[in-house]
């Protein structure tokens, strides 16, 4: 050994070491993304050649595979059906799981921790499971080949999840409020509703989000329940709609990929420790 | 309610309770039972909405599901026989049955071993503190926060057959030859690739949630505890094998068993990789299930198939709410 090394130097060295041992792990999970970037921007001359450099434009860039999309694909009433869908869904996942996680959390009901406990295990019985079943109930309704099949069938994992997120959600809400405004003459309705939901408001948004963030990995229930092209919500229509046979629009498929998958994760990414926190410590606090 | 209420005490309802009815102890008590009564029924109300959804579309079709696998149902036949077992018989007979089983076991495990030891090292990276933290977070977890069909589908325009951008920095660093060169790999069309090439998707898309989950476990391990172990002279194998690691036992647990549920079930990364192919190499049950279920339309077979996943979900299922309700009390 050298002379003693200064704090400076040694913390340097442990930033050194911290970024070198992040930097693969970065690569493997930023590569496709960028290369699902790039792909969409493409001009299919550039797209489709393995002489040249691939990962960066060896052609101007082009918005031609979004013209493609819009003009020549349902891409468009893919979205709107996602948006429609996703707000339906909230919607009755609100509606649902709310009263219920407030129920369970607050009201001291007798068995509420197994009843708790339940709606959760539901959220774990696997698609796979259930959608032969439901595609009868589907059917049963009028509703298969269209999105309205969806709207009836994401609450099925949306509302469990969120059942349990409210839970544990209304379980760090103090109890002295209600309670001073039950005193003060609202029965058990009007403190929640006067004084309960009102500071329940970011647990709320967090569940609207999971709605929407849980609906969109979906990709079985879409598959088999919804098959007119233009019912399709976009995570089922980008990959049996813009695949014919084997002719594959890589950079439209992309494009189309990156306009819905980017925001979406995003807006997952900003809520994700809400999600770990729901799953693994939804009770135990 | 408070404590005092319910023993009579000079709360406000008790006092009001007083006013109204006279100082009779047994009038009191009625009515806070019935008070009881309320809030218990206003509960049950509260809850059925949820209640109710839930038996109807998952209860329902989970038994439901179990009497179409005893049945001849098809998509095109509402009309269903009872046929006993038949479906199940038929299944365990058939090879390609044997091989869904095994694909669905091996891919399980492997992914677990990567996912893993992908996820300790990186969660232990994110424990330390570096400026820019926030964002390398954000970056490193976006494969799981994408929507599956998106990421599957870049990852399929990645591993293509002629155009694979792997392939490409193979062939520069020269691991590999040319295109129609016999070293040239075709990623989901040769069987001895294919499965591995799901596999590293569903690795890549789930190990920041390995990740995270065990970081949220590290994160809840008070200092104060692994600095009295490192003054009682414990190594930091010692004290990770002593103290963390069976204080983020039951968050491991959880987050262990929640990936075992959705990488067995799930159908997306396989189904549109390879549909199962080439020659059954990446068949696994949750496709098998689709495929005889609703391509083949036999909904019977398709449901007896999918419920052999029920005896492999179910120790898992168990562990689960034990580890929950040993957390709770």
């Amino acid at each position: 050994m050298t002379a003693p090394q200064t704090h400076a130097q040694k913390e340097r060295r442990r930033l050194i070491w911290v970024y070198a041992g992040l930097a693969p792990f970065l690569f493997i999970a930023m590569l496709p993304l960028y290369w699902m970037i790039v792909t969409a921007f493409k001009q299919n001359q550039d797209l489709y050649r393995m002489d040249v450099f691939p990962l960066w434009f060896n052609l101007a860039p082009t918005l031609d595979h979004f013209r493609t999309l819009f003009y020549q694909t349902n891409y468009g009433a893919w979205i709107m059906n996602t948006l429609v869908v996703a707000a339906w869904v909230a919607v009755i996942t609100l509606l649902a799981a709310v009263p219920a996680g407030y129920a369970l959390a607050r009201l001291r009901l007798p068995g509420a921790e197994n009843a708790g406990i339940a709606i959760f295990m539901t959220y774990l019985v696997p698609p796979i499971i259930l959608f032969l079943p439901l595609s009868r109930v589907v059917s049963m309704l009028g509703l298969q080949d269209s999105w309205w099949a969806l709207v009836v069938v994401y609450p099925t994992f949306t509302i469990p999840f969120c059942a349990w997120l409210m839970m544990g959600f209304f379980k760090t809400v103090p109890m002295e409020m209600e309670e001073a405004a039950r005193v003060d003459g609202c029965g058990y309705l009007g403190a929640l509703v006067r004084v309960v939901l009102p500071v329940s408001l970011p647990g709320m948004l967090t569940a609207v989000i999971f709605a929407f963030t849980l609906s969109m990995q979906d990709f079985l229930y879409g598959l088999a329940f919804v098959s007119p092209g233009d019912q399709k919500p976009v995570p089922v229509g980008v990959p049996t709609e813009l695949i014919r046979g084997d002719v594959y629009y890589w950079g439209s498929i992309m494009g189309a990929a990156l306009l819905v998958g980017l925001p979406v994760a995003i807006l997952y990414n900003f809520f994700l420790d809400r999600f770990i926190q729901g799953i693994t410590g939804g009770v135990g606090k | 309610m408070t404590a005092a209420s319910q023993h009579g005490g000079p709360d406000a309802t008790s006092a009001r309770a007083a006013t109204l009815s006279g100082p009779s102890v047994r009038s009191v008590r009625s009515r806070l039972r019935s008070a009881t009564a309320r809030r218990v029924a206003f509960g049950y109300l509260l809850l059925a909405p949820a209640g109710l959804y839930v038996l109807l579309l998952v209860g329902a079709p989970f038994f439901f599901s179990l009497y179409l696998a005893v049945t001849d149902a098809t998509v095109a036949d509402p009309v269903a026989n009872f046929v006993g077992l038949e479906n199940f018989r038929a299944a365990l007979e058939s090879d390609v049955f044997w091989i869904a089983l095994r694909n669905s076991i091996v891919f399980l495990l492997v992914a677990a071993i990567f996912k893993s030891l992908l996820g300790t090292t990186l969660a232990f990276l994110l424990l330390q503190e570096f400026p820019g933290k926030k964002l390398v977070r954000g970056l490193v977890v976006i494969p799981f926060t994408l929507p599956v069909t998106i990421s599957v589908l870049n990852w399929k325009w990645m591993y293509d057959s002629q155009f694979s951008v792997i392939n490409w920095a193979l062939n520069a660093v020269g691991l590999i030859g040319g295109y129609g060169s016999p070293s040239w790999p075709i990623w989901l069309g040769q069987p001895e690739l294919a499965l591995g090439a799901c596999i590293a998707v569903n690795v890549w898309r789930t190990f920041p949630f390995s990740a995270i989950v065990l970081l949220a476990g590290f994160t809840s391990v008070p200092p104060e505890i692994l600095d009295a172990a490192k003054v009682d002279g414990c190594s930091f194998l010692q004290r990770f094998r002593h103290v963390v690691v069976p204080m983020i036992f039951p968050i491991l647990m959880v987050g262990f068993l929640f990936d075992t549920v959705f990488t067995l079930s799930d159908l997306s990364v396989v189904y549109l990789l390879t549909g199962g192919g080439p020659a059954n190499a990446t068949k696994i049950l949750p496709v098998l299930a689709y495929q005889v279920g609703i391509q083949a339309g036999a909904l019977g077979r398709g449901a007896a198939i999918a419920l052999f996943l029920v005896p492999l979900l179910l120790p898992m299922l168990y562990l689960m709410l034990r580890n929950i309700k040993r957390r709770e009390y």
